[in-house]
């Protein structure tokens, strides 16, 4: 700043005072408007985020119930099912044990045994909040840095 | 009066900013002190809540996917004794809705221990019990029911009772388990209990950790065998008078268990029964944990480790006299008959003591018990089931070892093993001289992905060689005694067993047994039967025998083992 423009400056001043005043406050306001405005953008997405977490927080609970209810109904299933349930069902309905004299084997090409269970299935997602997506766990200055890193590498 | 006001103003802006700076000034200083770290653990500590997981036990299935152990939701219903309105409505209604003894229900709520706050008056409570009571519970307006609380809990289920019962072990209260492989596997079912924080903050939820439940086991039991084998058991010892019975399948090839029956079985969702069922720890499953003398099913090693070594081969020939002396003492056959010139096939086809004690004082104890030391036996098999016992092989040296057992041993008797120890032995036979361990896991499952099992061979105490020069020995003799252990169309190698009972050497008491697997040229199946004490014969031809003959049919069946003649047909294609 040379001491011309201090020079015009402080004439100005000295014949409108007020207008230096309103540049300051304008400045100022501007400062408070524009924080306020992050601030309630922030607010706002916190508020989300704590809504989803806490609605996670409801569905993992509600996956290990569901998860409780699928154990019980599988073993009353199992008990529904069990070998001396079966074998009286089986002889309800007028069938009997098969006995070697029965049995007449056939040369069948291409035929393979039947192999142990399989119980496991690789389709089947491991269910763990890890797998959760950011947009609901992230914070907006997260959000804002993670962009500017991106951006940074991109270039 | 401008400038007074500008000084109050220059006062209170030099006192605010003094505040300010102190107050920053204060946390800078807090934030570097030397107690900084606690503050910050202490702060720490409100953002989680700390809580134990307790993962649910993983399940039991069978080979087939059958359910033998899962887990079921149960009530444990308990009185709030500061609450309760009417400890008289509370018995009653229990009394009604489960069947609970009134007076004594009425007498925990009267009449508790000192100090006590809440009683629990019902547990476990199924599922539809527990829920009928909280509905009712909700549903009193007179408030009668007050102080009534419910507690959810998992309890184990096992939804076939008692089958295999001696080979699953069951889950106590405290979520341990005992026996079989409740027991063994009693680590990777029950998972681990794990303190985990849990953030409380909201925007933290990724932080919530992920317990996963206890492994599931697939076992290499099939479970439509396993019933068949408990008939076939229960209606053997009905039918011959035994005490008490065992027959195991195992697959010679893997080691793999198929079947393990034994009596006597419990039902596992009452183990308040264990003490009226068992009598000791290893009645639990005799064909792991009680070692017994075997007697002439162990006659197989002893022609295993002769020909082995080279004392005989198959051709040999002896002159039975019908005695011979071992140490000093006679040792004669089971009729006290000489049987003239026999081959080793006809020893084994006639089972004859003194050509077995004739074969182990040929090859010395040295060589004798170094095969048996091969063999297993006197040591544990591994197999994996809680309880295993190491049964007893005495060897010169050791005090209660006499020279008159280096004979009787040869035979089976003064030799204290168990079935699973007798058919690891002879699985060297059946498999090309390589004995397997014996197994009852056939996988795990553990986040979704299934780890298999693998055989695992305990080694080779004979060559393949003599192992199918014997594996054919053993099916002639079969062949040629006319034995009630064979099987239509299948080809099948086996000994029959009869032993006194040690101790007295009571003439009447014998443990009668068979050891056999087929078919011979590709052994699907070793099926083990041991009957305690059968009154009907004391001869294990007469009785173990023929079990082995239904088991092994019904093995046949269940397991789609076609004839050999089938067998033969596909191979030559």
């Amino acid at each position: 700043m040379n001491i011309q423009n201090v020079n015009h400056l402080v004439h100005a001043y000295k014949v409108a005072p007020w207008r230096v005043q309103r540049q300051w406050i304008g400045t100022v306001l501007i400062v408070v408007i524009a924080l306020a405005m992050i601030s309630a953008i922030f607010l706002d997405v916190s508020s989300r985020t704590a809504l989803a977490g806490r609605e996670i927080l409801a569905l993992t609970a509600s996956i290990s119930t569901s998860q409780k209810n699928s154990g019980d109904l599988q073993t009353q299933l199992a008990l529904l099912t069990s070998a001396s349930v079966m074998e009286q069902r089986a002889q309800d309905l007028g069938f009997h044990a098969v006995e070697t004299a029965d049995m007449e084997y056939v040369i069948v090409p291409g035929y393979t045994a039947p192999s142990p269970k399989i119980l496991s299935s690789s389709s089947v997602p491991q269910l763990s909040a890890l797998s959760i997506p950011p947009e609901y766990n992230e914070s907006l200055f997260e959000w804002l840095d993670k962009k500017l890193a991106s951006s940074t590498r991109g270039q | 009066m401008r400038q007074q006001y500008a000084r109050r103003t220059q006062l209170i802006i030099a006192i605010m900013g003094f505040v300010a700076f102190a107050i920053i000034f204060q946390m800078v200083r807090i934030q570097n002190s030397s107690q900084a770290p606690d503050f910050l653990g202490l702060g720490d500590g409100f953002q989680y809540e700390w809580k134990t997981v307790f993962p649910d036990r993983g399940e039991i299935y069978d080979r087939n996917g059958h359910l033998l152990a899962g887990n079921k939701t149960v009530y444990e219903i308990t009185v709030d004794l500061n609450t309760v309105k009417s400890p008289e409505t509370i018995a009653s209604t229990l009394s009604r809705e489960l069947g609970s003894d009134y007076a004594m229900v009425l007498d925990q709520i009267q009449n508790p221990d000192p100090g006590i706050v809440s009683v629990t008056v019902a547990n476990p409570v199924d599922q539809q019990d527990g829920l009928r009571l909280v509905e009712l519970t909700n549903n009193d307006v007179t408030g009668d029911l007050r102080g009534l609380n419910f507690i959810k809990h998992p309890k184990r289920s096992y939804p076939e009772n008692s089958l295999a019962s001696n080979v699953i072990g069951y889950v106590n209260g405290d979520g341990l388990g005992y026996f079989g492989v409740e027991e063994k596997y009693n680590n990777i079912l029950a998972g681990n209990a794990v303190p985990v924080a849990v953030p409380v903050d909201p925007n933290k939820v990724s932080e919530i950790p992920h317990i996963p439940n206890g492994t599931t086991l697939i076992l290499t039991l099939n479970r439509d065998l396993q019933a068949s084998a408990e008939k076939i058991l229960d209606d053997a010892i009905s039918k011959y008078g035994a005490t008490r019975g065992t027959i195991v399948i195992m697959d010679p090839q893997t080691g793999e268990l198929l079947t393990m029956a034994s009596t006597r079985r419990m039902n596992l969702n009452q183990i308040w029964d264990y003490g009226s069922t068992f009598d000791n720890a290893s009645d639990y499953n005799p064909a792991i944990s009680i070692p017994y003398e075997p007697g002439s099913v162990l006659k197989i090693l002893t022609m295993a480790a002769a020909l082995d070594s080279g004392t005989v081969t198959p051709g040999t020939t002896y002159m039975d006299t019908g005695v011979i002396y071992v140490g000093g003492v006679p040792i004669q056959n089971w009729d006290r008959n000489p049987w003239g010139i026999q081959d080793m096939t006809g020893c084994l086809q006639h089972s004859l003591n003194v050509c077995m004690a004739t074969l182990s004082t040929s090859m010395g104890a040295t060589t004798f018990y170094s095969y048996m030391d091969k063999f297993g036996l006197g040591h544990l098999t591994g197999v994996d089931m809680g309880g295993e016992a190491a049964g007893r092989l005495k060897i010169p040296g050791d005090g209660d070892w006499y020279p008159v057992d280096l004979g009787t041993n040869a035979f089976g008797q003064g030799v204290a093993v168990t079935p699973i120890q007798i058919m690891t032995a002879a699985s060297a036979i059946a498999n090309h001289g390589n004995s397997v361990t014996p197994h009852v896991l056939y996988a795990t499952v553990r986040h979704e992905r299934q780890y298999k099992s693998d055989a695992v061979f305990s080694g080779s105490p004979i060559s393949a060689q003599t192992a199918d020069t014997l594996n054919e020995m053993l099916a002639n003799s079969l062949e040629f005694e006319g034995s009630m252990a064979l099987v239509e169309g299948y080809r099948i190698a086996g000994k029959t067993g009869t032993a006194q009972i040690p101790g007295e050497y009571e003439t009447d008491a014998t443990n009668a047994s068979f050891i056999g697997w087929g078919p011979v040229d590709d052994p699907k199946f070793m099926i083990y039967v041991w009957l305690e004490r059968p009154t009907a014969s004391i001869w294990g031809s007469e009785t173990a025998a023929p079990v082995f003959a239904q088991m092994a049919e019904k093995t046949i069946l269940l397991l789609n083992i076609p004839p050999d003649s089938v067998r033969k047909q596909i191979a030559q294609q």
